[in-house]
């Protein structure tokens, strides 16, 4: 049956020769890439990581595994992380459900809403800088929208400060990332029913299936490996964020909405400690990937390949 | 760091530029004493010869040479302004090229990092002195410059801008952007309205105009405290006049008893956090930023009258809405302390930056050595080039004031010209905390800061972070 | 669409439906305000000077309504930065979305031993934080000698993209069924014609998901772009902002002319190409 297939042998193991064969051809320039640019600078930074450097001078200093030692005891870098999981379980909680609800309200309507469909995805649209920017006058105590509405239902002059306290700060920030990022779930849940044969659809109708019963039963099950993926991408997102962070509170106040990526380029690049600026980064790398893949673990439903 | 040191090296560096004969004394026309006379007839006006014409400078290789330079002038005019000094330079100099790059403001310290772990530092570059400076010294991206500040001519440059070029007694830097410092912003018309006749010269006379300004209903000072080192301003000043640079020095060496806990930290702390219950700051102030101009904004609706600031605000309000500038805005010196005068405390210790930018210099051979050609042609390009007349003149049309003898006397902006007679009389000014500060210890001071105006902390709890940050920093030296 | 249709067959739930699509459109609605306020600021604020905007606050109308933002943005070589833009993102996306589908039909739809393992990988490398890649990748790019070209973009543009549409296009290309691949074997396909004939055209709407979002995060990339490019002439457009921010003024409306000048083309292409998404799929399947 198939070409590439010549020779002699058992066929069983030919068979599964020639398919690593093709999975090596296919792998090969994703495989190259990452390591150069993604592998390589990882093993730089484990090195890194055991040495006390201000990244700049040219002597290091071998220190073995102090700046891991100091990691595990640092407060800083675990009040950074219980963000990091704060910002992870609200974005899966806020994001990705309300990006469905939206999905299935456009796969629902079709094309005539498709108006929709285009103004809900502007945020994803606008760079970080923008929405930085717009957030903190909107969000402004004094005269900002929030401050308006307090003020409104009141009666008297209220002032609401969003970005200046904690824990307001972070709650304000995990609004403004669920406002940047649920039209991007939107348009994945979109892709992810586009996905799913019409015939699928055409037979529920047949027997009777609402378009309730369409979603629930034959729509949703289907979905379940795009589910998974969006929780994993929005796990892992809200796990390294750092971009809005940076241009709206900088980690502030007092490191009221510091993740480990701003602690982590603090360190390393305004502090001159790359040393344990890197140990902090492959720190959060490590917990990233084993929260990812124990996730990936959990969820994995028998039906996978 | 060591500051005690220096006023002697800076005598001894100041000597030496007078022996060597540069006119450092300044001519009082044009603050860059050894000015080049116009030759007479020789070209048109305005090339009217070099800048360095003869003047006491080394002899330039003759060999072809590149210079990589970084700055930060990513903007008109300011930009116009370097790139020209540089054009000039290349023309009287024409076998070296000099590759100058405009970084990003924003990201420039990481860009820098990037550039030095990496082995591409470039021959010449801009920062703004203090902490940042002495670590790029201590890990070798910076030549001392003593000897050649000693030896040939350069501008007068005001003791204090030397003096935060200087570190651990020598020359590294030298200053090209101009002086800014720290004064208070008020609005003219709202003082009439409420019937404020005189700028208050004591900090008692201030706090009487905060709560007229309060009762009147207005928020007496606009601050943007989520950049932290705004609010620093306050700190710093309190701490400054209360004490002069006695306890800030003292603390940050943390020896002889020596601490952010000692009696003027917690003074300052105490009268900020009073201020903030009286309600003379705006509400929020530790969410609003003033690089989104929030801090402006306030003072443009009249909800405040008045705002501590850096000199810049005086081009940033006037490039707003140049009218309303004119027609609105005073600026005073911060207030005396009366009492501490009284017990002999100078009140001239001022705060703000003399040094503005830094050019510092990284020129060396494979072996290690110093590229003493390569030094002395960036020594030439950013003595003679910049800080020259004609970059002078042009940086005071950008209301930027250069850190020279006698270029106080010429500022016409009413504004600018309280800002230039404070700081030209300064017996010493006092670099931001947050640039002076191992970049550790930095971060800690600028929560500090959130927290004190959050009365979150008081001054007792955040002087004692700030020693622990500054002795583990000196530890770790 | 489709919708109607089964209204009139099940009048029974007409009722009720009404109620539901009523529901869902005064939360549409809701959604439309909270997403298009912020970009009407970000517009309307672009057409003011400063000082109106900061006097008269962000949410008065522009009064008098101003125009040299947008040519004072345009006269600074907008356009330059603009089509060095278009080049890197056209390219690395293209570059991307090659090798991600590549990768991702052998770790969809193969079994062999060292699977889970990459697979594991991937999803690890999804979790390195860009900024430890920045000194690496710099000093890498100065000694091929790519440093400030527009090329040296396009390595770490394509690569930092690469796992996570790896990843999803796993996903996606699980969900085409297996019986599809299978009869097309039968047919005579090999596994690479399978790739292309088959498993590719399937992937449309995972591959325009893929398309917009790392469209959008490259069109946007600061950390990179300023890391890597020097000279003006090479910039890209997240680095025309530098352009008009000093060390200490910053004019907003200005800066708000060209985020929305560079939010706009993006706008655009997503009005273009989204009807894509939702028929990426079902036209083809039905042949299939």
């Amino acid at each position: 049956m198939s070409g590439e297939r010549t020779g002699t042998g058992g066929l069983a193991r030919e068979r599964a020769r020639s398919t690593a064969g093709a999975a090596a051809f296919f792998l090969a320039p994703a495989l190259l890439l990452i390591a150069i640019f993604i592998i390589y600078p990882v093993i730089e930074t484990f090195d890194i990581s055991l040495y006390k450097w201000n990244g700049i001078s040219s002597d290091r200093i071998f220190i073995g595994l102090q700046n891991w030692k100091s990691l595990i005891r640092d407060a800083l870098f675990w009040k950074s992380f219980l963000h990091n999981l704060i910002v992870m379980a609200f974005s899966i909680l806020i994001q990705i459900p309300i990006g469905m609800l939206l999905a299935t309200f456009l796969d629902a309507g079709g094309r005539k809403l498709n108006i929709f469909k285009i103004i809900w995805f502007l945020p994803n649209l606008m760079s970080s800088v923008a929405i930085a920017f717009l957030f903190t006058y909107a969000l402004a105590t004094n005269g900002g929208i929030i401050s308006s509405l307090a003020t409104l239902f009141k009666g008297t002059r209220t002032n609401v400060d969003l970005l200046g306290q904690n824990p307001n700060a972070l709650l304000t920030i995990i609004a403004v990332m669920a406002w940047q990022f649920t039209p991007f779930y939107m348009v994945y849940f979109i892709a992810g029913y586009g996905n799913i044969d019409v015939s699928l659809y055409e037979a529920a109708v047949i027997d009777g299936a609402t378009r309730g019963q369409y979603v629930r039963r034959v729509a949703i099950p289907l979905l379940a490996p795009i589910f998974r993926t969006a929780c994993t991408m929005s796990l892992i997102g809200s796990l390294k964020y750092f971009d809005l962070i940076w241009n709206m509170t900088q980690g502030g106040p007092v490191n009221g909405t510091e993740l480990m990526a701003t602690y982590m380029y603090k360190l390393s690049f305004q502090q001159f400690n790359m040393g344990y600026g890197s140990c902090a980064a492959a720190g959060m790398f490590i917990l990233i990937t084993a929260i990812a893949l124990l996730f990936q673990k959990i969820f994995t439903w028998k039906g996978d390949y | 760091m060591k500051k005690r040191l220096l006023s002697a090296v800076l005598a001894v560096v100041t000597a030496g530029a007078l022996l060597a004969g540069c006119g450092a004394s300044g001519t009082g026309s044009g603050g860059s004493g050894e000015a080049a006379p116009a030759e007479a007839g020789a070209e048109t006006a305005e090339t009217s010869g070099k800048a360095t014409d003869g003047k006491n400078l080394p002899r330039l290789t003759e060999a072809p040479l590149t210079i990589k330079l970084w700055d930060i002038a990513t903007e008109s005019p300011t930009k116009d302004i370097q790139e020209d000094a540089v054009q000039r330079f290349m023309k009287d100099y024409p076998n070296i090229t000099v590759e100058q790059t405009h970084m990003q403001n924003d990201n420039y310290k990481q860009q820098l990092v990037v550039a030095m772990s990496s082995g591409q530092a470039p021959d010449m570059y801009m920062h703004w002195g203090g902490g940042p400076m002495a670590e790029y010294y201590r890990s070798g991206f910076v030549n001392d410059l003593t000897e050649l500040y000693n030896t040939y001519d350069h501008p007068a440059f005001i003791d204090a801008a030397a003096a935060q070029a200087s570190y651990d007694g020598k020359l590294l830097a030298i200053p090209y952007g101009g002086l800014s410092g720290c004064g208070i912003f008020y609005n003219k018309t709202i003082f009439e309205n409420v019937g404020i006749d005189k700028a208050p010269e004591t900090i008692d006379e201030l706090e009487k105009v905060c709560q007229t300004l309060k009762d009147a209903g207005y928020t007496p000072f606009s601050l943007a405290n989520a950049s932290q080192w705004t609010g620093s301003m306050y700190y710093m000043y309190l701490v400054a006049r209360h004490s002069g640079n006695d306890e800030f020095n003292a603390a940050y060496m943390q020896e002889n008893g020596g601490s952010f806990t000692s009696e003027a930290f917690i003074w300052a702390s105490d009268k900020i956090q009073d201020w903030v219950k009286k309600g003379y700051f705006p509400d929020g102030v530790n969410s609003l930023s003033t690089d989104d101009g929030q801090d402006r904004q306030l003072l443009y609706d009249n909800t405040c009258a008045m705002m501590l600031q850096g000199s810049w605000q005086c081009r940033s309000i006037a490039t707003d809405n140049k009218e309303w500038y004119e027609a609105n805005i005073g600026v005073m010196p911060f207030p005396k302390d009366a009492e501490a005068e009284a017990k002999g405390v100078p009140q001239n210790v001022e705060v703000g930056t003399a040094i503005g930018n830094g050019f510092s210099f990284n020129c060396w051979k494979s072996d290690g050595s110093v590229d003493q050609e390569k030094l002395e042609a960036c020594y030439v390009l950013a003595t003679q080039y910049y800080n020259d007349d004609i970059y002078n003149k042009k940086q005071m049309e950008n209301a930027t004031i250069p850190s020279i003898e006698g270029f106080a006397d010429q500022v016409d902006d009413p504004n600018m010209k309280t800002f230039a007679d404070v700081f030209f009389n300064a017996s010493n000014v006092q670099l931001w905390y947050d640039q002076y500060l191992p970049a550790s210890v930095t971060e800690v001071h600028k929560h500090c800061m959130t927290e004190l105006f959050g009365l979150e902390k008081d001054g007792k709890q955040i002087g004692e972070e700030e020693d622990a940050a500054m002795k583990a920093a000196l530890a770790d030296r | 669409m489709a919708g109607r249709e089964r209204d009139k067959e099940q009048k029974g739930h007409k009722g009720r439906l009404r109620i539901g699509w009523g529901i869902a459109f005064f939360f549409a609605f809701l959604q439309v305000i909270l997403t298009l306020s912020p970009f009407v600021f970000m517009v309307l604020n672009s057409f003011r000077k400063q000082f109106d905007m900061l006097s008269q606050g962000v949410f008065h109308l522009p009064e008098p309504w101003i125009f040299t933002n947008y040519t004072e943005v345009i006269r600074n070589g907008f356009f330059g930065y603009f089509l060095r833009s278009v080049i890197v993102v056209a390219v690395s996306l293209l570059l991307m979305l090659a090798i991600a589908s590549m990768a991702a039909y052998p770790l969809s739809r193969m079994q062999f031993r060292l699977r889970p393992l990459i697979y594991a990988g991937i999803v690890a490398m999804m979790s390195v934080p860009m900024h430890v890649t920045l000194i690496p990748i710099f000093k890498m790019t100065t000694d091929v000698g790519l440093y400030d070209t527009l090329g040296a973009l396009i390595g770490p543009y394509v690569t930092f993209a690469l796992p996570m549409a790896v990843f999803i296009l796993t996903a996606f290309m699980m969900t085409i069924p297996r019986e599809l691949e299978e009869s097309a074997q039968i047919d005579g396909c090999n596994r690479y014609q399978n790739f292309s004939k088959i498993i590719l055209p399937l992937s449309k709407s995972g591959l325009s998901t893929l398309a917009i979002y790392n469209g959008v995060s490259m069109w946007n990339e600061f950390a990179f772009a300023n890391t890597l490019i020097q000279s003006p002439g090479n910039k890209t457009l997240p680095l025309a902002l530098g352009q008009f921010k000093g060390e200490h003024s910053l004019d907003i409306p200005l800066i708000l002319a060209v985020l929305t000048l560079s939010a706009l083309p993006m706008i655009i292409l997503f009005i273009i190409f989204q009807d894509k998404l939702v028929k990426g799929m079902m036209a083809g399947a039905v042949k299939g």
